[in-house]
């Protein structure tokens, strides 16, 4: 117990060591630039409407309140993360965002214990040293890139091919060990959904280069 | 009692073979995605709304009546053997149903969350019969500006009240909005954010919206870290579930309070079950306190599991009812059923009755159906379903991937389509990634235009005068209890931030409701937690 506690807790105060640039725990300064792009871009579009109709008020109407709140927001996210950056924590790693864990402790009369697992924060966590970035950005790259190459595939090689390659993609990003097994796993996977779509629900997905021969 | 006729008629028109067997398929479908982990009712329905297009809206709906109750029946299972809640529904019965298991008793733990499920369910969906038709009634005075103060109330309800961070909430909320106001605005015909493509006219279909944030981004959140995290030990569960006498005798009134928690939270916009299963805990937790119950907190009370499961499934329940009845989506979930309803050209609300009426009462009945299945799937293939926990992460997230292509190829056969897919799952990726919450954008695509179009409907009969926004007492109260509830919750969160900084400066993060101290886990507070604390919530409003 004793040394969990000694675990350091990944500080978070600005200005720590000399290693951690200025942007060490900020980069959830994506979000208020996100949400700013966002509302320019409705902004420019919603002046320059070609707005049909006359009724008062238009369709410019609520797309500006929405503009006005976006921004706001984005202003406010901005100064919270300038003023307390938030570094990866191990022991913070909440999932569910949807409910305040303040609010489901409250009702639960949880304990502190209670309340750390409502929050999805767990004491005993640590951070590993050998990351560079708190997210896998590998898999998730081999993951965007699977989809993005089914889509591009899918109308020259058919569901069967395009989807079999997707799963196996996948698997393999995920850390699936058997590669050789998954080939034969994604393309019956692939050819069943085939056969029991165009077959029972009559939807038809695309052949591709077997065409005529399903 | 001219609603028990109605029913009657719906169940002889839901007990065919034909119907059955879509129930029986839902059932099955709603518990699989509600045993795994991350996975729910609402993205398997986004998931099979373009697939059962082809098939008649009754047997569709008959299916995802089996889906939108299996969920909940499904998702205690991971938190009672893994300690890992599958949804945040489940993360009540969590508490005790690990200890239980852990004590030896999870078939027993299994059982007691299937019966709650059933009998909150039930009891639900009998209220629901019952006062479907006042509630339409009430419905039917309601006006441009009372259904624009609705609309509002679940905005502001889901994304600041029940939300972890008021400035995020908002943000997502807003992101919902604006993907909502894509294509031909309806009353003017104005071609809107379309980015000149014709394919965007009919705006972005909910599916896509759905199938993005819910499937893709889950499926990009586990990528990203799942060489990182390390995987929960599960617990074996032996022998069937089963109840006796004297564990019936035992849950009971705890199945019945947690019912009267769930029934009202279903009609209460506040983002589904969550609320009522926390509420449901925490009585059942003093009652234990007040008792001297030894189990709770130990070993594991069978009543600690039993009555927020029967709060989830009851408040499932009425939400169903307040979507019929006034078409009004009280959670995420059945926000994705009202999408439903739009896909099959109908619109939920007191004028569903009339003109579909004999589909609801089929509906209706099939709930009733699709509860005494799943009962009977849950208690005795409890253990089966546990082996679902055994599929290798690996494959169950490729078929994911994989199906969620499948589903939103299926929409209109449309490649443009599939990109924006791949973009808002990119999007629930890094909200996730940044702890936003998704249920406000869901809420604001599926109710942002009708409260746009109310808006200005109420405001062009007022021409201009915004003071009709609160010209009735229906509004009136409506905005008064939100206020209320946004006081009440700005409050807590003061006096969190509050104790927390008491707490790091003190030394101890033991809180004042330390109340759970003779569990085996509630070990002596460390001098760390009180800073790390604090140092989170700085994060938030």
């Amino acid at each position: 117990m004793s040394t969990l506690m000694e675990t350091p807790t990944p500080e978070r105060t600005a200005g720590g060591t000399a290693r951690r640039s200025f942007w060490s725990g900020r980069s959830e300064l994506i979000m208020p630039v996100l949400v700013a792009g966002l509302a320019t871009w409705l902004a420019y579009e919603t002046a320059t409407m070609t707005v049909l109709g006359t009724s008062v008020p238009g369709p410019q109407f609520f797309p500006t309140i929405v503009c006005v709140l976006l921004y706001a927001v984005a202003v406010v996210h901005a100064i919270q993360v300038l003023r307390t950056p938030r570094l990866p924590d191990p022991t913070d790693d909440a999932e569910n965002a949807d409910f305040s864990s303040d609010l489901l402790g409250d009702l639960a009369h949880a304990s502190e214990k209670g309340r750390r697992r409502i929050a999805g924060q767990d004491p005993k966590a640590t951070l590993p040293t050998d990351w560079k970035t708190y997210t896998d950005w590998k898999t998730v790259g081999l993951v965007v890139g699977g989809i993005a190459l089914f889509i591009l595939v899918l109308p020259v090689l058919g569901w069967v091919f395009s989807a079999a390659g997707l799963f196996w993609i996948v698997c393999k990003a995920l850390g699936s060990k058997r590669p050789g097994f998954d080939i034969v796993v994604s393309l019956v996977f692939a050819a069943v959904i085939q056969l029991a779509f165009n077959a029972g629900l009559g939807l038809n997905l695309p052949s591709g280069f077997l065409e005529g021969l399903l | 009692m001219e609603q028990l006729t109605m029913l009657f008629e719906g169940f002889g028109a839901a007990l065919t073979p034909m119907n059955l067997l879509w129930v029986f398929i839902g059932a099955i479908l709603g518990t699989a995605v509600g045993v795994l982990p991350g996975l729910g009712s609402a993205m398997a329905v986004a998931l099979l709304l373009p697939i059962t297009f082809t098939l008649d809206p009754t047997a569709a709906f008959i299916m995802f009546a089996g889906v939108y109750f299996g969920g909940l029946f499904g998702d205690s299972t991971a938190g009672i053997l893994l300690n890992t809640p599958g949804n945040s529904s489940a993360i009540a019965s969590t508490f005790e149903g690990h200890r239980m298991a852990k004590d030896g008793r999870a078939a027993k733990a299994l059982a007691t969350a299937a019966v709650g499920a059933f009998v909150g369910g039930l009891i639900a969906t009998t209220l629901v019969v019952f006062f479907a038709p006042t509630l339409v009634k009430m419905a039917t005075a309601f006006g441009p500006a009372e259904y624009f103060a609705l609309a509002v109330f679940a905005f502001l309800a889901i994304s600041s009240v029940v939300s972890e961070s008021v400035v995020k909430g908002v943000a997502a909320l807003g992101i919902g909005l604006v993907l909502a106001m894509v294509g031909v605005d309806g009353p003017s015909g104005t071609v809107r954010y379309t980015l000149g493509l014709p394919q965007l006219f009919d705006g972005i279909s909910i599916v896509v919206i759905t199938v993005g944030l819910l499937a893709l981004g889950e499926v990009l959140h586990i990528a990203g870290r799942i060489h990182r995290d390390p995987s929960a030990t599960k617990i074996e569960p032996n022998g069937r579930a089963r109840l006796d006498r004297k564990d019936f005798r035992r849950a009971l009134p705890a199945w019945l309070r947690g019912t009267a928690f769930g029934v009202p939270f279903g009609i209460i916009p506040a983002g589904g079950s969550e609320v009522p299963t926390f509420l449901a805990y925490g009585t059942e937790k003093k009652l234990a306190k007040r008792r001297g119950d030894a189990e709770f907190g130990t070993v594991g009370s069978i009543k600690g599991v039993a009555a927020p499961e029967a709060a989830g499934n009851a408040t499932a329940g009425t939400a169903m009812g307040a979507l019929l009845a006034l078409g009004l989506p009280t959670s995420a979930t059945a926000a994705i059923m009202l999408a439903a309803f739009q896909q099959y050209g109908m619109q939920p609300g007191p004028l569903l009755f009339e003109r579909s009426g004999d589909l609801v009462w089929t509906l209706l009945a099939s709930l009733f159906i699709g509860l005494v299945v799943l009962v009977i799937l849950n208690m005795q293939f409890a253990v089966l379903w546990a082996k679902m926990l055994y599929i290798p992460r690996h494959y169950l997230y490729a078929g994911i991937t994989v199906l969620s292509m499948l589903g939103v190829y299926a929409i209109s056969s449309a490649t443009l389509d599939l990109w924006v897919v791949l973009a808002v799952g990119l999007l629930g990726f890094i909200m996730r990634r940044y702890q936003f919450p998704l249920a406000p954008v869901l809420i604001a695509v599926v109710l942002g235009p009708l409260a746009e179009t109310e808006l200005r409907r109420a405001l062009t009969v007022s021409e201009g005068d915004p003071s009709i926004l609160v010209s009735s007492p229906v509004t009136v109260i409506l905005y008064s209890v939100l206020a209320l509830a946004l006081a009440v919750s700005a409050l807590q969160h003061l006096r969190h931030r509050r104790e927390r900084v008491a707490g790091g400066a003190g030394g101890d993060g033991s809180g004042p409701h330390g109340g759970e101290g003779r569990g085996p886990d509630a070990g002596p507070a460390g001098p760390s937690e009180g800073a790390v604390a604090e140092e989170r919530e700085s994060s938030r409003v």
